[in-house]
């Protein structure tokens, strides 16, 4: 589980949100666990039932207005309510200040307050997509990641199989490298990105020659930072009695980070242009995407020339 | 070499699953296999060829094989056939 500190969410975002501390820096230790954050409107108005005190809690000009439009003692109650739980930091936006008996509580209570010269909206989308971001799952996989006329495709097998020499040929043709060995994937929501695990050179490992810089190698063109992962690729060295799919009915998928995408297991033995296949393999998948599935014409147009032969045989 | 001829037993005939279950057999073995069909002859071990039989049920299949496991291979397909493929 990775972990935020509110002193980590200041360091990071501190020119992004144009953030500046108000409480005293040793209230700034706690841990951030929920990814989630809240306007404590209902809160702030006495409603304190299922108030979710373990989020962030983002105040607007709505709030600080409230805020002020309470007598001292009310508005110091409400407050203080509030913040007996656990809260792990008060962001309040718009460079707005804060009320001194806030400041006064939080101090004596350890909790937070930074404020942002961003609009509330606005930071409220742009800290979501940070925790977000933040909090995601990840995982690396031991594969090779290639882009190949838009579609990411993952390829996976055991060492030695060719998946080094498979994206070489790749970006031979034009196509993208992302990692070479080790990807790191995170998910987002529905979808996956595969990335390089460091943020170094492009660099791949052929046998037999050694380290290759892809990108002075090839170009700039050559690489990429990261990519949507649209299927897994699985190279297989070919055995004689090992069945390999032949009519692409079968619509296989596998499970990263609980997102399914398909996967597909190809045959390489010595000689057999794999890349070509890879290539094929992306092609189609565009063009299942456009409800083009040449497998599935195929099976019907099958049927019904069965059918047709069928009709025949009875009018005999 | 070993002919023999077969009915298609299963109500739709060799549809595609039953199509790729044939080839997949076929390739195990190491023997030459056709399939005639009326004037048609296919390459057993092809998945389009077979395909293109589009055989219905009731129709007349000739299976030929030839090679070294000729026979284990016929046995095997002729099986395949007669079970309907795990099929009505």
């Amino acid at each position: 589980m990775v972990k935020l500190t509110v002193k980590q969410l200041f360091e990071m975002n501190k020119s992004r949100f144009v953030l500046s501390m108000v409480s005293n820096p040793n209230t700034f230790d706690k841990l951030i666990t929920n990814q989630n954050i809240n306007r404590p409107q209902l809160a702030l108005s006495g409603y304190y039932h299922r108030f979710p005190y373990d989020r962030i809690q983002l105040l607007g000009e709505t709030e600080i207005i409230y805020l002020n439009s309470l007598p001292d003692e009310l508005m110091y109650n409400r407050l203080r309510e509030i913040m007996m739980n656990n809260i792990p930091c008060f962001i309040v936006s718009k460079g707005l200040s804060v009320p001194n008996q806030m400041e006064f509580i939080a101090n004596e209570l350890n909790i937070a307050i930074m404020t942002s010269r961003l609009s509330t909206e606005k930071l409220f989308w742009q800290l979501t997509k940070f925790l977000r971001e933040y909090f995601c799952q990840s995982v690396t996989m031991h594969s090779t990641f290639v882009e190949v006329h838009g579609v990411g495709i993952l390829l996976t097998g055991k060492s030695g199989v060719g998946k080094s020499e498979s994206a070489l040929e790749l970006i031979e043709k034009g196509h993208t490298l992302i990692s070479d060995d080790v990807t790191l994937i995170k998910s987002n929501d529905e979808t996956l990105i595969g990335m390089r695990s460091n943020l170094g050179d492009c660099i791949i490992e052929v046998r037999g020659v050694g380290f290759i810089d892809v990108a002075k190698m090839f170009g700039i063109q050559a690489v990429r930072k990261e990519n949507k992962v649209d299927l897994q690729v699985e190279l297989v060295h070919w055995q004689e009695n090992k069945d390999f799919e032949r009519l692409g009915l079968k619509d296989e998928k596998t499970a990263i980070l609980g997102i399914k995408i398909p996967i597909i297991s190809i045959p390489v033995s010595p000689g057999k242009n794999v890349s070509v296949i890879i290539e094929v393999i992306a092609m189609n998948q565009i063009l299942k995407s456009y409800g083009i599935d040449a497998s599935l014409s195929m099976q019907q147009r099958l049927a019904e020339e069965i059918q047709k032969n069928t009709e025949l045989r009875n009018k005999k | 070499m070993l002919k023999k001829v077969i009915i298609v037993q299963n109500k739709l005939g060799l549809h595609a699953r039953p199509c790729s279950l044939l080839v997949k057999a076929a390739g195990k073995f190491r023997s030459e296999f056709q399939i005639r069909k009326e004037k048609m002859e296919v390459n057993g071990k092809s998945i389009l060829g077979v395909m293109m039989l589009a055989a219905e049920y009731g129709s007349e299949l000739e299976l030929v094989f030839d090679g070294v496991d000729e026979e284990e291979a016929m046995e095997t397909i002729v099986n395949l056939i007669e079970s309907c493929f795990g099929e009505e």
